[in-house]
């Protein structure tokens, strides 16, 4: 096959865009040394991607991401085709060529585990479609897991972002705040970078989600027939399926012998006709795995077919692929002249075992079919030499083994006491008090007061008269009493304290009930606006120390820019307090309207305090207090910064 | 029998139904902390309240216990019940007594006999309240005298007292599963799964602290802390002086009450019987109140500080309030990594002039979110 060629203009300079005759590698030679090396050569193994300008648009350009064994990230190289005949053609042509070298050079990846030949020996018909759905299967998988745990892959690939931002409403949200509220001095690329950077776990939770799809299930299983009582009473009710489009090509791949049947008998019958017979029929009873009742209507067409021949068929068929004959019960069989000897007869595996159970059989068939379809997470253990030493080892009983060396890595834990040698430097307030204390005195006093007890004279203590509580004088204490230890001040005083942390309990315990759509009497919107203003600037507050602590010189002007987005979101903090006090405002103007209409109408006088209106700008600032104290922090830090380094922030931003 | 002495009447469902409660009050004996408090709230008194509030406990119910525990300066003693080995105290106490010389030893500790309890016989006193009473009179008066000036650490030696007060839970919570397991097979009628579900013991461990919490003593506390937890016995706290912050984090953890009243000393009585005196039972259905902010800071484990930033290893969660020595784990020895931690923060572009020129560059060429590799 000729090689093709594209006349192409790579950073402004004509050249030729072509392969190499041995077709690994794509070279692009500039017109003005045409005879001389090619200036540009990508290896047909790293190329990871290939895009091209739609038909539609007049300007044809090639774009080649290649990423080379060093560097993670793809580079991309763009090519104009520029031909004054046929651009067009042109590229497509080294496109085409360029897709089918590629996709040929990742399925003989060595590193991939083959999907067995299965195209070479046909035994049912359908099997080379089961086949080809492995291969392709195994092509997907590769770059897609090779992605998802590539952080700069995440990052670059802006159509799961959004797809991201789609699936996730609060996410795009503080994404499109962020992005308006950023200062001006940062660019969006900048932004973008530093917001999926720091989420780069939700990407890839989300690239796994959307990759996942649903496997094969058992269709034919989940067909069932729905009795549909008739509206005229008289008639007998009738029997309905629902059968959808893909559901009939499922059961096809999944019963090679019913997709048989459909080829030889449908041209004269319907196909309705054919699917409402046969799920009348014993076959479709029998595929199921269901005991015949005998009273299935007899059918000329589908009593012609044995099930047997759809799970043998299979099976046997899976058993040539995949088994490997050290593991082969079927060939056992074959050697020791089958399971009447020996082992107690086996009931499940049987390829023509049980007939009275049929539910096993067409089960275990189903099975195998299903499995087929999924990409082997093993190796093919007859593919090449040196695997079958991993079969063998699949054979051994560990058990008998005794115990294997155990593989952990060891914790090594030192004595702790050995830091807490002996000083404690206790610097408090009470430790300063403590040393003011003579210990000699300090004993003698407590001693002396523990004998001081007040004695019943009996070798017990007075306790009434130790708590000197006396109920009878506090009842008109004038003349304040000498405060004492149970004297009715400090009793009240301990009570209210109680109460008081009771009160405080009970309402993080039980809240105040509407809380949790208004907090702190906020009206829901205002709320909300309150919930965006904080994920932003914790996004902010986020890059900022990111910045900060990386130390990086590099990073500098974009910590100038983040300080500067950290101003302003006190700004926003302050508008949204404003905003606040202004609802509540007119919260309490439209209360006193209605008490003047009440009065007005009733002549009754509705008392109305305006601190039973909550929410405002002081609930704002309670609520953002936290936030607006790490701000001035993360702030002062970057003064303190700035001042080390004998500069105003003023004057560089 | 029942039908002929008339004893029918007597639903005997409702006595049987009353769990057991068992309250272990540790009293924080450290004297150079009740000096400090001496003129608002002197130790005589503070018994004196802990009589009555042990004594309400009791009156409680029928089978209702309660435990002391002193933790002193250098031990924990038990004050009640009396440790049943009186070999030990009065060895400690020779022992100190030979080690010191004459000053300490005055007339009053010879002619003092702190090991026999006199059963006051007061009519109007009920023995069990007057045993217990004189019990802890006897034992925490010998401890003061036995202490010698040397001891007297500024602080207390609680994880001790909890972990005493937590075995002797323990101890006393099988003494009470026995007659019940046994009697089971004796009247199958009873249902058992309700049985096996409801504890037979309620315990609670109430601290009266006066001292700080000692940094040395934080990972000893927390697992007496966490211990406590498993058997979900919550540990309140009364703080009368200083502030003891893992006795706040206990009482979290535990779901216990923490109160501080060292701005009120005075009105301990009515913190115990308004603040202490619920049971785990009644507390299910009770509003406890109980300090909303809890001070969660941990000791590091190099220098005992109670830090509120620090550093944690990653494999065995010791903390460290500095990077320790070679970036190794000091408990397990793992060589931690710390990225670029401890950077400068760099709040100046190198250069600036230059760097302006890149960043446009760069910007223009690659439109890719990442940002551009800038001059090496």
């Amino acid at each position: 096959m000729a090689i093709p060629t594209g006349a192409t203009a790579y950073k402004k300079k004509d050249g030729a865009l072509t392969l190499t005759p041995d077709q690994k590698t794509v070279i692009w030679t500039p017109s003005s040394a045409a005879a001389g090396p090619p200036t540009l050569s990508l290896s047909i193994s790293n190329i990871t991607n290939l895009q091209q300008t739609p038909d539609t648009v007049a300007k044809v350009m090639l774009k080649i991401f290649e990423r080379s064994a060093e560097s993670a990230e793809p580079v991309s190289y763009l090519f104009h085709f520029n031909s004054p005949s046929d651009p067009r053609a042109e590229a497509n042509a080294i496109k085409n060529l360029l897709s089918r070298l590629i996709a040929d050079a990742k399925s003989n990846d060595p590193n991939l585990p083959k999907p067995a030949s299965g195209a070479a020996t046909p035994v049912g018909a359908g099997s080379g479609s089961l086949a080809s759905i492995a291969f392709a299967g195994t092509t997907n998988s590769k770059s897609m897991v090779a992605r998802l745990f590539d952080d700069d892959a995440l990052r670059g690939d802006i159509a799961l972002q959004q797809s991201l931002l789609k699936a996730d409403r609060n996410l795009s949200q503080m994404y499109m705040e962020g992005r308006k509220t950023k200062p001006d001095s940062m660019s969006d690329t900048n932004f973008n970078a530093h917001f999926w950077s720091a989420r780069i776990n939700l990407l890839r939770a989300h690239a796994i989600e959307s990759s996942q799809k649903r496997g094969p299930y058992n269709v034919l299983a989940h067909v069932k027939p729905i009795l549909v009582p008739n509206e005229d009473p008289s008639k007998q009710s009738e029997l309905k399926i629902k059968v959808t489009q893909e559901q009939i090509s499922a059961i096809m791949s999944q019963h090679p012998l019913l997709k048989r049947i459909f080829n030889e008998n449908v041209p004269p019958l319907n196909q309705n006709e054919f699917w409402e017979r046969f799920f009348l029929s014993k076959l479709s009873k029998k595929l199921r795995g269901e005991r015949p009742t005998g009273l299935e209507m007899p059918d000329k067409i589908f009593d012609k077919y044995d099930e047997y021949e759809d799970i043998t068929a299979f099976s046997s068929k899976l058993l040539a692929q995949h088994v490997p004959h050290i593991i082969n019960i079927e060939g056992n069989e074959e050697n020791q002249g089958g399971f009447k000897s020996g082992n107690r007869k086996d009931v499940e595996m049987r390829p023509r075992g049980r007939t009275d159970v049929p539910i096993m059989q067409t089960l275990n068939s189903l099975s195998e079919k299903l499995l087929a379809n999924v990409l082997p997470a093993d190796n093919d253990p007859e593919s090449s030499t040196g695997v079958d030493e991993d079969t063998y080892q699949e054979l051994t009983l560990r058990d008998l083994q005794g115990d294997i060396e155990e593989h952990r890595i060891m914790l090594n834990i030192r004595e702790q006491s050995r830091f807490f040698s002996s000083d404690s430097g206790g610097a408090s307030e009470t430790a300063a008090t403590f040393s003011r204390q003579n210990p000699t005195k300090v004993l003698g006093g407590v001693q002396g007061d523990l004998r001081g007890l007040t004695h019943d004279g009996l070798g017990g203590v007075n306790i009434h008269s130790s708590l000197s509580i006396d109920d009878g004088s506090e009842s008109d204490d004038e003349e304040k009493p000498q405060p004492h230890v149970g004297s009715r001040e400090s009793r009240k005083d301990a009570q209210k304290q109680i109460l008081d942390s009771m009160l405080q309990r009970r309402a993080q315990l039980y809240g105040h009930g509407p809380d949790d759509t208004t907090p702190m009497g906020l009206p829901m919107e205002i709320a909300s606006h309150c919930n965006l203003t904080h994920a932003t600037t914790m996004e902010f507050l986020h890059q900022f120390w990111s910045a900060f602590l990386s130390g990086d010189p590099e990073r500098a002007a974009e910590l100038g820019y983040l300080a500067e987005a950290l101003k302003r979101s006190k700004d926003r903090i302050e508008v949204v307090a404003v905003e606040a006090e202004k609802a509540r405002e007119e919260q309490i103007k439209k209360r006193r309207a209605e008490i003047v209409q009440i009065y007005e109408r009733t002549n009754k006088r509705v008392k109305f305090n305006t601190k039973s209106i909550r929410g405002g700008r002081e609930a704002v600032t309670k609520l953002m207090e936290p936030v607006v104290y790490s701000l001035d922090k993360a702030a002062a830090d970057y003064q303190k910064a700035l001042g080390a380094e004998g500069l105003q922030a003023s004057t560089e931003l | 029998m029942n039908r002929i002495d008339a004893s029918e009447h007597y639903d005997e469902s409702g006595f049987t139904g009353q769990t057991p409660s068992l309250l272990t009050v540790v009293i924080d004996t450290n004297p150079r902390a009740w000096a400090a408090i001496h003129d608002l709230l002197p130790i005589s008194k503070a018994i004196a309240n802990i009589l009555v509030f042990i004594n309400a406990h009791l009156a409680y119910g029928n089978e209702n216990q309660v435990a002391v525990l002193a933790a002193h300066t250098n031990r924990a003693v038990w004050l009640y019940p009396v440790s049943p080995n009186p070999e030990h105290p009065p060895l400690a106490r020779r022992r100190n007594g030979s080690a010191k010389d004459v000053e300490m030893a005055g007339p009053d500790h010879h002619g003092h006999r702190p090991r026999e309890p006199q059963l006051g016989t007061s009519a109007n006193k009920y023995p069990q309240f007057a045993k217990i009473e004189s019990s802890i009179l006897a034992s925490l008066r010998s401890l003061i005298d036995s202490t010698s000036p040397s001891d007297l650490n500024p602080t207390t030696l609680i994880s001790g007292a909890l972990s005493m007060a937590l075995s002797y839970i323990h101890k006393t919570s099988l003494a009470f599963e026995s007659p019940k397991t046994s009697a089971d097979p004796a009247n199958p009628t009873t249902t058992p799964s309700a049985k096996t579900a409801v504890p037979n013991l309620h315990a609670r461990i109430l601290v009266l602290s006066v001292s700080q919490s000692e940094p040395a003593q934080y990972i000893p506390t927390m697992n007496a802390v966490f211990a406590a937890s498993h058997a979900r016995i919550p540990i309140d706290t009364l703080a009368l002086y200083s502030a003891p912050t893992f006795l706040q984090q206990a009482a979290f953890i535990t779901n216990g009450v923490f109160l501080s009243a060292a701005a009120n000393p005075r009105g301990l009585l009515t913190y115990l019987m308004f603040g202490f005196l619920a049971d785990v039972d009644a507390r299910a259905s009770l509003v406890v109140p109980t300090q909303d902010s809890v001070d969660f800071r941990a000791a590091c484990f190099c220098h005992r500080n109670v830090v509120d930033t620090g550093f944690v290893c990653s494999i065995c969660l010791s903390i460290f309030c500095d990077v320790p020595e070679n970036a190794e784990c000091l408990t397990c020895g793992t060589k931690l990594a710390l990225g670029n931690y401890g950077a400068k923060p760099a709040v100046i572009p190198r250069k600036k002039k230059k760097r302006k020129r890149v960043n446009g560059g760069g910007r223009e060429e690659t439109g890719s979110a990442t940002g551009t590799p800038g001059p090496a």
